[in-house]
């Protein structure tokens, strides 16, 4: 008995001095629940009525939104399929470009500092300033594709942007375009992870270059690859800023970051514009557990 | 530590220091606009000091927020208590929106009052008048018409602008013909589309029956808005226009005409701006061809304006300030400046340059002045519909699906604002 009152005693004393850093953390954290969780939640909430931004006493609607974003909204559904489609460009070009080009540039090369950062330049540059640049590159008359398909002798060049059929996959390929230097430093930072005595030691068994690569260097990058993978799909879900410079989601390129801005704040529909805000922000929570589970993983084992 | 003295001292410092404004009784008025270019805006701010000169008692606060943020933050400045006095905004239904909420003052007195009942022209009393009431100061419109290059219709043959639509596809073919593609249009985002639609609609079933569509009364899978694509599918038919067009902007689609290669635009007033002002002599306006001389003719004419909170702090002196805004003075200035087109009829035009003139004429003999397909109809269905003429465009055969869409649209909005 004398021993559990001590013990008691023991963890009263400990939990005082516990409470030191939780105050510290209070105002990072009333500052975190002002602008983090409660937006989140009156988000939420949001969703569930039909405020039109101005009436004071908006209709609580419950799950109208919802229904009306699954079963009516043609634009919802095509811009799922866009996200879609950007998520399946993010995780293979750029991915396997970045990687690509980081095997290269990770040996010793003359220029090859010069070579990585101008590779790295686009991730660097605005979005904004990005979508302008591609929207001349992809311009009918004057811009860079079309004026080289017109030297070659192309009769009837495409329009890019204002091909309902290729717009779309015009600015993805502009988003990846950007993303692939992003990926290419995750990878060299992990190759210079790699201890070089794996690689050494697979050399003196006699492994040829593509052995090398596939059976100890990219099994060596798993973790990287994870990574490289859910942060282009939390990028893909995001993509707003090129839609909205090139096209403001015209020509059937809405994706579901540009819809939500243009239903809550072209059309004054806050309610299902939050409705959207909710869908998108469920999709990415699963990845962003998963990104965040890796992580924490991954501080912990070292 | 304060003492409990201090603290009070403290207090009653504060109280005073807050209630100084009150007892001085502000009569300032704080006017917000969207002009923030830099031409309209100095404009602006030499109106504000004439004002503020002539009034030291009841000075004006201009602020001045670039047009899109205006549009974001305007809802916001209509709900805070007290709001802005003044404020600088679209005639149609983009001001029937806040009409209709109650957010708006009622100008009647002022406008009676100010004789402005007499003063503007009818069709421009009837844009300010919701309900017999007047709560909407028009002040500045700009005309729509169809652009051209005389010179290019020279070289094809054309002798004489289009009046009828038979004369205006034979325009089309005359162009094509010679090389010349007919009707250029930067639709990247998309309005330049709308305004096609807006004339055809109305030439086709009349003004009334588009602003009862514009207002949602009208449905879009009615046989008379078939009737509608059904010209434009003529229009496709004849290759009228560039190729393209969602690819380029309306500036862009401008070059086409600048470098010879497209001979008709129809635009705003405005694309003189965008367009060279040594080749201004080759550039020509006409009004869009009737199709049935029997039915009224409506024109495109977008106008700004003003109105009061009905939350405003100081109505009395922001209706002082509306009365000097609409005032013939200002409107004269405005005109001689600006070449800001007078809503009232009291304004000496007979300074102004021939094209001006010729504009003003064209709104003038129009039987109805609509306000452009995104101003007349609700934000969220002009979105659904110019992404609807978008798609007819692309895909001319799918036309029944679109409609449908909007009609779907339609249905929508109308249960929004019922509910």
């Amino acid at each position: 008995m004398a021993q559990a009152a001590s013990v008691t005693r023991n963890t009263r004393t400990k939990r005082r001095i516990d409470w030191t850093p939780y105050l510290f953390l209070l105002v990072p954290l009333a500052v975190y629940f002002v602008w983090i969780i409660a937006p989140t939640f009156y988000t939420f909430y949001l969703s569930m009525t039909n405020w039109d931004g101005i009436d004071p006493y908006p209709k609580f609607i419950f799950l109208d939104n919802f229904q009306y974003l699954f079963t009516k909204d043609r634009t919802f559904s095509e811009a799922l399929i866009n996200n879609l489609r950007w998520v399946v460009v993010f995780i293979t070009i750029p991915t396997s470009a970045g990687l690509g080009l980081a095997m290269v540039f990770n040996n010793e090369m003359r220029g090859g500092r010069w070579y990585k950062i101008s590779f790295y330049s686009p991730l660097v540059i605005s979005l904004t300033v990005i979508g302008l640049i591609w929207g001349w590159v992809y311009h009918p008359r004057a811009g860079l594709i079309n004026g080289f398909l017109s030297i070659i002798g192309v009769e009837d060049p495409p329009g890019w942007l204002g091909d309902r059929g290729l717009a779309i996959w015009c600015v993805i390929i502009a988003a990846a375009w950007r993303q692939v230097g992003y990926v290419m430093v995750l990878y060299l930072a992990g190759l210079k992870n790699i201890d070089p005595s794996f690689v050494d030691a697979a050399r003196v068994d006699g492994a040829n270059r593509w052995q090398l690569f596939r059976r100890v260097i990219l099994p060596l990058l798993a973790p990287v690859t994870t990574i490289v993978v859910v942060i282009s799909i939390i990028d893909s879900l995001r993509a707003f800023d090129l839609v909205s410079i090139m096209t403001r989601g015209a020509q059937s390129t809405q994706v579901l970051a540009n819809f939500m801005y243009i239903e809550a704040f072209n059309n004054y529909r806050m309610g299902y514009g939050a409705a959207i805000a909710v869908v998108l922000f469920a999709i990415s929570m699963v990845f962003i557990i998963f990104y965040l589970s890796r992580v924490i993983k991954d501080e912990l084992e070292y | 530590m304060l003492s409990h003295k201090k603290t009070y001292l403290v207090l009653a410092i504060l109280l005073l220091v807050c209630a100084v404004p009150l007892l001085a009784q502000d009569t300032s008025v704080s006017y917000n606009s969207y002009s923030s270019d830099p031409v309209p805006r100095a404009f602006d701010e030499s109106i504000v000091a004439l004002w503020n000169e002539a009034h030291p008692e009841m000075p004006v606060n201009h602020s001045i927020l670039n047009h899109e943020d205006f549009k974001q933050a305007i809802r916001a400045y209509l709900v805070a208590e007290p709001s802005p006095d003044v404020l600088t905004w679209f005639a149609g239904n983009r001001a029937r929106f806040f009409i209709d909420k109650g957010l708006i003052l009622d100008l009647s007195d002022m406008w009676a009052a100010n004789g402005f009942d007499q003063s503007y022209a009818p069709g421009f009393n009837a844009l300010a008048t919701v309900g017999g009431s007047q709560y909407f100061l028009p002040t500045s419109y700009y005309w729509w018409a169809i652009y051209y290059r005389p010179s290019l219709f020279e070289r094809a043959g054309i002798t004489q602008v289009p009046e009828t639509w038979e004369d205006f596809l034979g325009t089309c073919d005359a162009l094509n013909a010679a090389g010349i593609t007919p009707i250029t249009i930067g639709a990247r985002f998309r309005w330049p589309a709308a305004a096609w639609f807006d004339y055809l609609n109305m030439r086709t079933n009349g003004p009334d029956f588009h602003i009862n569509l514009m207002l949602l009364q009208e449905s879009y899978t009615d046989e008379r808005v078939k009737a509608t694509f059904a010209h434009w599918q003529e229009l496709l038919d004849h290759n009228c226009f560039v190729q393209d067009p969602a690819a380029l902007d309306w500036q862009e689609a401008v070059d086409d005409m600048v470098q010879e290669r497209a001979a008709m635009y129809l635009m705003g007033a405005f694309i003189v701006d965008s367009y060279p002002d040594d080749m201004e002599d080759d550039l020509d306006f006409f009004r869009f061809p009737i199709i049935d001389p029997a039915i009224p003719v409506g024109e495109d004419a977008p106008t700004d304006g003003f109105f009061i909170s009905a939350n405003a702090r100081n109505p009395q002196g922001a209706q002082e300030f509306l009365a000097f805004l609409g005032s013939q003075e200002v409107q004269q200035m405005a005109l001689n400046e600006l070449g800001r087109l007078p809503t009232r009829t009291d304004v000496d035009i007979s300074g102004v340059a021939a094209p001006t003139q010729k504009g003003i004429a064209l709104i003038q003999s129009a039987d109805y002045v609509a306000q452009f397909y995104d101003r007349d109809t609700t934000p969220p269905m002009a979105e659904a519909g110019m992404d609807g003429f978008m798609r007819f465009w692309d895909d001319p055969a799918s036309i029944d699906t679109i409609l449908q869409d909007l009609e779907a649209e339609r249905l929508r909005v109308l249960e929004e604002e019922g509910g």
